[in-house]
């Protein structure tokens, strides 16, 4: 038995309103447990605080309730506070008659009611609960980041430069993300690589930074502060401690294919370099097109290698690594071809997306920075933009907004003119969306330095006629129809979550969301956090964003990183599941509906039985439904204190 | 008429709070008991709140699918379809136990869940138990 | 069908016989009502098109249509039976027994990919169509709503294409295949049916279209008496036939011109026709 408290909150009006403080008071005060009930304004302010610390003292109160708002807004608060009055937090409970009760009924009567029930409940659950202490456990203090686009070379960089060692998982055999392929960025115009090739030596070269590019992550397993994960890295077939990026190999290369980092526009070889600047500055296999490893011919490639760094025996390699930490910063693809058929994207070879354009645009592209037509290398003298292809557009799945396109169809635009003068620029848009610093005013110069036209309006159909591109649109600003015969049609395509995210996500046991992309902890006060303690967020797999909120995001991440390694030692909720071992028949049912395998063997008086490991263990409870002999229990939420709740919920 | 709703604290519970921050308004005989996961719900405490009289049973819990650990709710649909067979055999109308998924930004449909299972409570004929004759502690 | 029609009902009841596809007349069948209807709350217009589901269920069979206005309406009706239990509920309010939306709809195109094959369908070809310029005129009641009809990508629709292709045809990338004919404003407003019928046929003329082929009565209507105003007024000078693909199927699977009804065309198909044999 215990002597508790009660202390029913007025939260100003909020409350006091509907709810008659008063009555609440003296009903709770009758239970034989509640050696004292009280009420104040609010109870949460500074000198409320202090009164509940003043009546604990005075009565020797070894636990209270709250009647206040929700625990999701105060609890932490209430918990703390009993802490510094030398009760364990978990001793106190909140009954919700704030967001549950006095804002969501009218009559007073009733509210008031409920509200007494609401607070019985919580004491009977109250005097149920065990003082629970938080574990700790060792910390490994190691970050693995996975992908080395910009958010996460960020991340990887900020971790190491404060001196702990970071793994940097990158799925393409080089770093630098897709910014890699752009030519230009807005609202600067700086040359993308000239301001990523710093960044990308720099990993290169860390002292704690351990490079894998062209892996993926398998499989990870454990805990905040001590992961294990398994790694594939995916043979290249060129042993890269020898190659020294002669290029004698790509030369020589019979098989000529296209590669995804052109976008398909310019050929490249079987044996490749991304491209001239790629860090590693390492050559790697085509597995699928390499005439070798497809017939067992050729081997060019390997007779000429000077260093003999050709390896064709390769295989894919598993590695383990432990890791503390893990940031994913995945970063995202554009819609698939299919879904934009209206504009006959993928049917004509001069609709492209934007990031094709991009490539037509860079220097070290197909057309050498030419603007030139894909299909018959022309200049396009007419020119489409059409934003919003595939974004915004429910029947296409994707009503979110992608972001970055009114920024870099613009730009695109803009660049385009300065190379060729006397073309003539179309964008189709929907709004122009041009929040961020310097981009209101860059879009503005752009239409009126450039002579641009901005349609407001949709495209309905792209189609070939004579050599030509017909464009039918609608200008929604003058109420007409608008056929455009273009030489070239540029598509803002929606951003999606990179492949592969979804099953990555699996494997981090964190949550996507309707679109697949990644779901924060908190939209407003935990946009970092993943779901999952010790895994953040960073970049495009979160949401489209641009390259500054990136980067941005991936240095938050690292200093989410900071402050888990500056303990030497990670607490976990006592809120988990234990199990009674003498009850325990080791059916290991519990084994089954665990979605954290936190579920562990133990021999236990000559029998197994199951041990939950309460660092995995999240507490979500499904196992002490699941076994048969009521063995496990879940800290914080017994058996006990629920049947409790329910009977003093039924009390007259 | 007495309602309890178990709600998860991730997703319903947290859809209840947001019914309360939007001034939404439901009828008050329901009370909510806060649990971690909807896949902490044991069956027996459903029977055991039916048995002591309680009129109806609201369980609500993440989208499946959105579960916070998961793949929690997904056990709990299984748990409570079984259960459900288990009432009508124990000559409990099944209908008094409702399932709900809640999502944490979905406030409106917390309110109207309240309302819907009121209604469905209200067409059942069959009386339940009787309340439970001890009063308070 | 059996008065105004009778070139798409010969012609699919041999082509159907040839490929050994059952098909049977829906006893005591009802108009669909040809419109589905665009208010929400207007369910009597449902009622007819809800009979016809009912009746194929009683005959335990599939309920297979040629018209692309009778399988939108039939489609979208069973769609709504089967996703909204109120709607549902009013319905059956109406009838003599309870109908659940457990009839298939199915087009007579989905049934030969179903049931022959495009493969198999070009094995059957006597008369094969080499050389013909086809494209296939979609139009939009096949297509749209995609979410209920389920039929093929409303905007890049490939079905007509493996059928013509199946038929020996070159085929012919027609992007005016899913524009619109000018549906029932040919009753009121000529004018708008000209337009968007000189269009199509300026747009199918550039591409050396020989014939346009369609599943749908109305397009076909539309098509033809607009382009007989427009050949009238001079815009343009070489018509396009317009068939239904049933004929097409017809010609090439040897059954012969008669089947066909060519003398229904306002358009004469012949001319174009002749040069394959």
């Amino acid at each position: 038995m215990r002597n508790i408290g009660v202390f029913v909150c007025w939260c100003g009006l909020n409350i006091s309103r509907t709810v008659d403080i008063k009555r609440v008071v003296e009903e709770t005060s009758s239970h034989p447990q509640v050696i004292c009930s009280t009420d104040y304004k609010y109870l949460c302010s500074e000198p409320g605080q202090k009164l509940i610390k003043e009546i604990v003292k005075e009565k020797g109160l070894e636990g209270y309730v709250i009647a206040a708002c929700s625990p999701g807004m105060h609890e932490t608060t209430f918990r703390e506070l009993a802490s510094r009055c030398e009760i364990n937090p978990y001793l106190c409970e909140m009954a919700n008659i704030r967001e549950q009760c006095s804002w969501v009924h009218e009559d007073r009567e009733e509210a008031t009611g409920k509200a007494i029930k609401l607070v019985n409940m919580a004491i009977e659950k109250v005097l149920h609960n065990e003082p629970l202490y938080p574990e700790s456990f060792p910390l490994n203090k190691r970050a693995m980041v996975i992908g080395a686009g910009v958010a996460g070379m960020q991340a990887a960089l900020d971790i190491a430069d404060a001196g702990y060692e970071v793994l940097l998982v990158e799925k393409r055999p080089f770093i630098g993300g897709h910014m890699t392929q752009l030519s230009e960025t807005f609202p600067t115009l700086d040359c993308a690589q000239c301001i990523l090739t710093p960044k990308t030596a720099e990993v290169a070269r860390h002292p704690r930074i351990t490079l894998m590019p062209y892996s993926e992550v398998e499989e990870v397993k454990g805990y905040v502060g001590n992961f294990e994960a398994v790694i594939r890295r995916k043979a290249t077939f060129v042993d890269w401690n020898k190659c020294t990026g002669c290029a004698i190999c790509i030369e020589k290369c019979p098989k000529k294919i296209y590669p995804e980092f052109e976008c398909g526009l310019k050929e490249g070889k079987s044996i490749d370099m991304a491209f001239p600047q790629a860090v590693p500055y390492k050559v790697f296999i085509n597995k699928e097109s390499c005439i070798f490893l497809n017939q067992g011919k050729c081997g060019v490639c390997a007779k000429l290698c000077p260093e003999e760094a050709i390896d064709f025996q390769q295989q894919d390699q598993l590695v383990k690594e432990k890791i503390g930490a893990i940031i994913v910063a995945t970063g995202y693809d554009l819609i698939d071809k299919s879904e934009l058929a209206e504009f006959g994207y993928g049917k004509y070879k001069d609709v492209i997306d934007g990031m094709q354009f991009e490539r037509i645009n860079s220097s070290s592209g197909p057309f050498s920075g030419v603007i030139r037509r894909p299909s018959d290398g022309k200049i396009p003298k007419e020119i489409v933009f059409i934003q919003c292809a595939g974004s915004r557009d429910r029947e296409k799945g994707k009503p979110y907004c992608s972001k970055i396109c009114c920024m870099y169809t613009a730009k695109q635009a803009r660049l385009y003119k300065h190379k060729v003068p006397d073309g003539q620029v179309y964008v189709f848009y929907m709004d122009i969306r041009a929040g961020g610093k310097g981009y209101e005013e860059f879009i503005y110069r752009s239409v009126e330095e450039s002579g641009m036209l901005y349609l407001r309006g949709q495209v309905s159909r792209v189609f070939e006629e004579d050599g030509k591109l017909i464009v039918w649109g609608m200008d929604t600003l003058s109420g007409k129809k608008i056929e455009i015969n273009a030489d070239m049609v540029v598509l803002a395509s929606a951003i999606v979550p990179s492949n592969g995210v979804k099953e990555l996500a699996n494997i981090l046991k964190i949550t996507t969301d309707e679109h697949g992309f990644i779901q924060e902890a908190h939209p407003k006060l935990k946009p970092i956090e993943c779901m999952t303690r010790g895994v953040y967020l960073a970049g495009c797999g979160h949401a489209p964003k641009d390259i500054a909120e990136s980067v941005a995001q991936g240095s938050a991440t690292a200093s989410k990183v900071f402050s888990l390694f500056s303990r030497n030692s990670v607490l976990a909720e006592p809120t988990v599941s234990i199990v009674n071992k003498d009850e325990c028949s080791g059916c290991l049912s519990c084994e089954t509906v665990c979605p954290y395998q936190a579920i562990e063997k133990e021999n236990y008086r000559g029998k197994v039985i199951a041990k939950v490991n309460s660092a995995l263990c999240q507490g979500c409870g499904s196992c002490t439904v699941a076994c048969r002999s009521g063995a496990i229990d879940l800290r914080g939420y017994t058996n006990q204190q629920i049947m409790a709740e329910l009977e003093a919920l039924l009390w007259k | 008429m007495e309602i309890v709703a178990f709600c998860c604290q991730w997703c319903s519970y947290a859809g209840a709070d947001l019914a309360g921050t939007s001034r939404l308004k439901y009828p008050a005989n329901i009370r909510i008991i806060k649990i971690p996961c909807s896949s902490r719900i044991n069956p027996t405490f459903i029977m055991r709140a039916l048995s002591k009289g309680v009129d109806g049973v609201m369980v609500a819990g993440c989208h499946p699918g959105d579960c916070h650990y998961s793949t929690g709710n997904y056990f709990t649909r299984r748990r409570l379809m079984v259960l459900k067979r288990l009432l009508e055999f124990s000559g409990i109308n099944p209908e008094r136990l409702q399932l709900y998924w809640i999502s944490a930004a979905e406030g409106g449909k917390f309110a109207e869940s309240v309302k819907d299972i009121i209604s469905k409570l209200e067409k059942i004929q069959d009386k339940p138990f009787p309340k439970n004759p001890e009063s308070s502690p | 069908m059996h008065n105004q029609s009778q070139s798409f009902r010969d012609s699919t009841i041999s082509t159907a016989r040839e490929l050994e596809i059952e098909l049977e007349e829906l006893p005591d069948w009802y108009c669909c009502g040809a419109v589905y209807p665009l208010r929400s709350e207007d369910l009597i217009s449902l009622l007819s098109p809800t009979r016809n589901l009912m009746g194929a269920k009683k005959e335990g069979k599939e309920l297979v249509t040629l018209c692309s206005a009778c399988y939108q309406v039939l489609k979208r009706t069973n769609y709504l039976i089967l996703n909204d239990a109120d709607k549902r509920e009013k319905l059956n309010n109406y009838l003599e027994e309870k109908y659940d939306g457990s009839t298939k709809v199915l087009h007579f195109l989905e049934v030969i990919r179903k049931d022959v094959g495009w493969e198999e369908l070009k094995s059957k070809v006597k008369t094969s169509l080499t050389g013909l310029k086809a494209a296939p005129y979609y139009g939009c009641l096949l297509l749209r709503p995609q979410k209920e009809l389920v039929f093929d990508h409303p905007e890049n629709p490939t079905i007509f294409e493996n059928f013509l292709q199946s038929l020996g045809c070159d085929i012919v990338d027609f992007p005016y295949k899913t524009e619109c004919c000018g549906a029932y404003l040919g009753i009121t407003e000529e004018k708008v049916i000209n337009s968007a019928v000189l269009k199509i046929i300026q747009g199918a003329n550039k591409r050396g279209i020989e014939v346009l082929i369609t599943s749908c009565p109305l397009c076909l209507y539309n098509l033809e008496a607009g382009q007989k105003e427009l050949m009238k007024s001079g815009h343009i000078s070489k018509p396009v036939p317009v068939l239904y693909f049933t004929q097409l199927l017809a010609l090439a699977l040897g059954l012969g011109v008669d089947v066909c009804h060519f003398e229904e065309h306002q358009i004469n198909p012949l001319p174009v026709l002749e040069r394959l044999k």
